[in-house]
């Protein structure tokens, strides 16, 4: 070392240590579009796990059961191709999915329970429009009107249905409901009310089943009644209208239809446990006072996922113990036959990994779903499902209905942004239920929706 | 680096029986130095960069998350062994000086990097739109201050800041005093059972204390403890999480957070009475002083100093209180307070700005409490 300079040592030795450091380190394979890694294909979008290890992994809000039955309906899948799905379902999926893309961390599929969600990941380019690798117009022909309209943002779709959701049904408990000889399919709401509910408080039975519980989305079922009475107080455009915010929250059509809402949810004579009942009894619950003998309730409105949620002697003999029809039209009102639907929506993050792709194309097909179908509480999204899957007639009277629905609109507050349709809409309908004006709360959520 | 040493020493020179060794630089041990934090920072970056790209390398997670722990350790170890070494080889006039800087820059630039940056950041974006992509001014903060929702959880917070430390401290030291008093068995069995909840997390306890409030339509098996026991005597249920009169349901629910916490106070408390000296006691009975005043007068001031910490540490529990809300009512019936008001903004309603408002308002609220602690700590410690 002898001879050398200090200096001209010391800049060497800084040199080659920053060159080592800069030079050195690895690069991502998965690196996304433009940079072209290793691994990197011309997709738009590259989260998720890593790309091409037969491991796909999946983030969605159901659990238990339904966890359950998506899982076994997967496993041949998973056989025939080797592909391993990993399912993790949270409670709190819109604000995890969030964190976790935010963070780098998402999974390689998402399954929305609202296209809100999605269509903001669609917006920042987080997820990949459904035409680059499904087929489009096959998923067009076979799925139920409307819902692929749902997922779209600036014309290009961005998510596939994996289940369907049938909101506007009427349950009743059997032979409680034989025994009172009450009609089977009321015209339209005046005469759910007249011929039905009164007839039914005469006995001294409060009509009305309703639970709007639900840990952080508490008042999500209330949104379901306004949306379901402002598609049949005013037809499908006026909705289209209010959904998109082409009318203001605060119409006078709209608080109309707060104050319908009201009389099945805020009366005490007609709703069992009166404000207090509505806003503390789980929404999965909600029924289960209609099941004992005499019955303490007799009428639910609620989706056909319902089912899962009744007391499993119930469930084993569904055809008997309950009946459905279909919610009727407003007298006055729209004239069509108008379906409120929803569903899980499946969205791709990982747009260079095939085995995800595959994993899309399967649940968002019409041969997905059977063991599901069977095990009850799941709809397909398809017309062409094989409805001999159901496994009883109840779910194919459900399937029926939606199938001969001329007008299906998605869940109303799904379609609404964020900050409204999964915050501000089911907050205000809280304080709605617990005792706020029709007018108020919707000037309220007006006065909350983004400017932009 | 000082000229007085000679540019080239040779190396027989450096050997430990030359008294002059250690003023002089030691070219070998610099190099060895740089080179060995350089190797150590290049590997681990290379190492973590390969669990992130290529976790196939390594089998499976818990692999990573072992390896990634041994490493971590070990490579932050080694680091700072091969610094030392870098430190010693300057002269000592100048090894000397830049030993504790050695030591605590890094520590320092890390604080910043996950404190000082973030706040800034923070601050910045409060400034911006709903996605920090543009600027608004103080569009945010007029948005914010006008929303009742933000007033009224401003409210809360200082009620949980006013009722919560207060009733904590004054358990604890209830709590330690009596425990005192009993068996040595007994004492271990009660201050076991108080200081339990402590085990369990937020989240865990907002979820038994529900089951608690919990309501059933009147008519129905109550199965909420608080109901029971009222339909018991005789009243018609109540729904407690939506009693906003007197805010008594935000007075529940500080309940969970007192019952989390005394077992906490009574630790610190108790062992802070059990040094109080015998004597100071015995001397006071002698003198007449009754058993209160002997509490009061006595023992209070000597464990003051532990009770201003278990306050302070309390409060800063309850600014940050967050869970309890979460789990129970997510802020609805008005018990809404600015954390959980905060993550709704930026998780349910993705408004970024506003969130982020929000919590700049939040830092500016603390600032004179982070002063207080940091000017007791000084005092405390100026008194020793």
């Amino acid at each position: 070392m002898s001879g050398i300079p200090r200096r001209a040592l010391r800049a060497g030795g800084v040199v080659a240590a920053a060159a080592l450091v800069l030079t050195g380190c690895l690069q991502n394979p998965n690196a996304g579009s433009g940079q072209g890694g290793a691994g990197g294909g011309a997709a738009v979008v590259d989260g998720g796990s890593a790309d091409g290890d037969k491991k796909v992994t999946i983030l969605g809000a159901f659990g238990g059961d339904e966890e359950k039955n998506f899982n076994a309906s997967l496993a041949e899948f998973e056989k025939a191709s080797g592909i391993d799905v990993q399912y993790t379902a949270d409670q709190d999926f819109t604000t995890t999915i969030k964190q976790k893309v935010n963070s780098g961390d998402s999974p390689d599929i998402g399954l929305f329970p609202q296209p809100g969600g999605m269509l903001e990941f669609a917006a920042q380019k987080k997820v990949e429009p459904i035409d680059a690798y499904l087929d489009y117009d096959r998923l067009q022909g076979t799925l139920l009107p409307g819902f692929l309209d749902a997922s779209r943002y600036r014309g290009r779709v961005y998510g596939a249905p994996m289940r369907n959701a049938v909101k506007s049904v009427v349950w009743y408990p059997k032979a409680a409901y034989d025994e009172a000889g009450l009609p089977k399919d009321p015209a339209t709401i005046q005469a759910l009310r007249t011929d039905v509910a009164d007839k039914i408080a005469a006995t001294g039975i409060t009509p009305w089943c309703i639970g709007w519980e639900s840990d952080q989305a508490t008042g999500w079922v209330g949104t379901d009644w306004i949306e379901e009475l402002m598609l049949r107080m005013y037809g499908p455009t006026v909705y289209d209208d209010w959904t998109s915010h082409r009318i203001p929250f605060n119409d006078e059509r709209v608080v109309k239809a707060f104050d319908e809402a009201a009389k099945f949810n805020k009366d005490p004579k007609m709703v069992l446990g009166g404000t207090k009942g509505v806003l503390n009894t789980a929404f999965g619950d909600a029924m289960t006072p209609a099941f004992t003998n005499p019955p303490r309730c007799m009428l639910h409105r609620q989706g056909n996922f319902a089912t899962t949620f009744y007391p499993k002697p119930v469930q084993a003999d569904l055809d008997n113990q309950v009946g459905i029809y279909v919610f009727p039209k407003f007298e006055g009102g729209y004239d069509g036959s108008a379906i409120l639907g929803g569903g899980d929506l499946a969205a791709l993050f990982n747009g260079n990994d095939d085995d995800s792709k595959k994993v899309m194309a399967f649940i968002t097909s019409d041969k997905f779903g059977a063991p599901w179908a069977k095990a009850g509480g799941w709809l397909s999204p398809h017309k062409t499902f094989d409805v001999s899957n159901y496994p009883n007639e109840t779910t194919r009277k459900i399937a029926d209905i939606a199938n001969k629905a001329s007008v299906l609109r998605f869940d109303g507050s799904d379609l609404m942004p964020k900050s409204i349709g999964s915050d501000v809409f089911w907050k205000e309908m809280v304080k709605w239920e617990n005792g706020q004006t029709s007018q108020q709360t919707a000037d309220n959520i007006e006065a909350a929706w983004p400017k932009s | 680096m000082t000229t007085d040493t000679s540019a080239a020493a040779p190396r027989r020179k450096m050997r430990a029986d030359d008294p002059g060794a250690s003023l002089r630089a030691n070219p070998l041990k610099i190099a060895i130095g740089i080179l060995g934090m350089v190797g150590i920072v290049w590997g681990l970056a290379n190492l973590f960069l390969a669990f992130g790209y290529y976790p196939q390398w390594f089998g499976n997670k818990f692999i990573i998350g072992v390896l990634a722990i041994v490493v971590g350790v070990g490579g932050a170890a080694l680091l700072f062994f091969f610094l030392n070494m870098f430190v010693e080889g300057l002269p000592r006039r100048l090894s000397e000086g830049a030993i504790p800087y050695a030591f605590v820059l890094p520590g320092l630039f890390f604080v910043a990097l996950m404190l000082i940056y973030p706040t800034f950041q923070s601050i910045n974006y409060s400034f911006a739109n709903s996605d920090s992509t543009a600027y608004v001014g103080l569009q945010n903060y007029r948005t914010i201050f006008a929303d009742p929702e933000f007033w009224k959880s401003i409210v809360n917070n200082v009620l949980w800041l006013l009722i919560v430390p207060a009733v904590v401290v004054a358990f604890g030291v209830i709590v330690a005093v009596l425990a005192d008093k009993l068996s040595p068995t007994g004492e271990k069995a009660a201050k076991s059972l108080i200081f339990l909840p402590m085990a369990i997390s937020f989240v865990g306890a907002s979820a038994i204390w529900g089951l608690v409030y919990a309501f059933n339509n009147p008519g129905q098996a109550q199965t909420g403890l608080l109901n029971a026991i009222w339909v018991g005597l005789g009243g018609e249920p109540q729904t407690w999480l939506q009693i906003e009169t007197a805010k008594l349901n935000s007075i529940l629910l500080m309940v969970i957070l007192i019952w989390l916490q005394v077992g906490f106070s009574m630790v610190l408390l108790s062992s802070a009475i059990k040094g109080v000296p015998e004597d100071t006691i015995e001397a006071a009975r002698i003198d007449g002083a009754s058993e209160l005043q002997i509490f009061f007068k006595v023992i209070i001031p000597q464990i003051r100093g532990t009770i201003i910490t278990v306050f302070v540490t309390v409060f800063i529990t309850v600014l940050k209180v967050f869970d309890i809300v979460y789990v129970t009512t997510n802020g609805a019936y008005g018990t809404n307070v600015i954390a959980n008001l905060f993550f709704n903004k930026l998780f349910a309603s993705s408004e970024a700005g506003q969130a982020t408002a929000i919590v700049v308002v939040l830092l500016i609220a603390v600032i004179p409490l982070i002063w207080f602690q940091i000017k007791h700590f000084k005092d405390e410690e100026a008194s020793r």
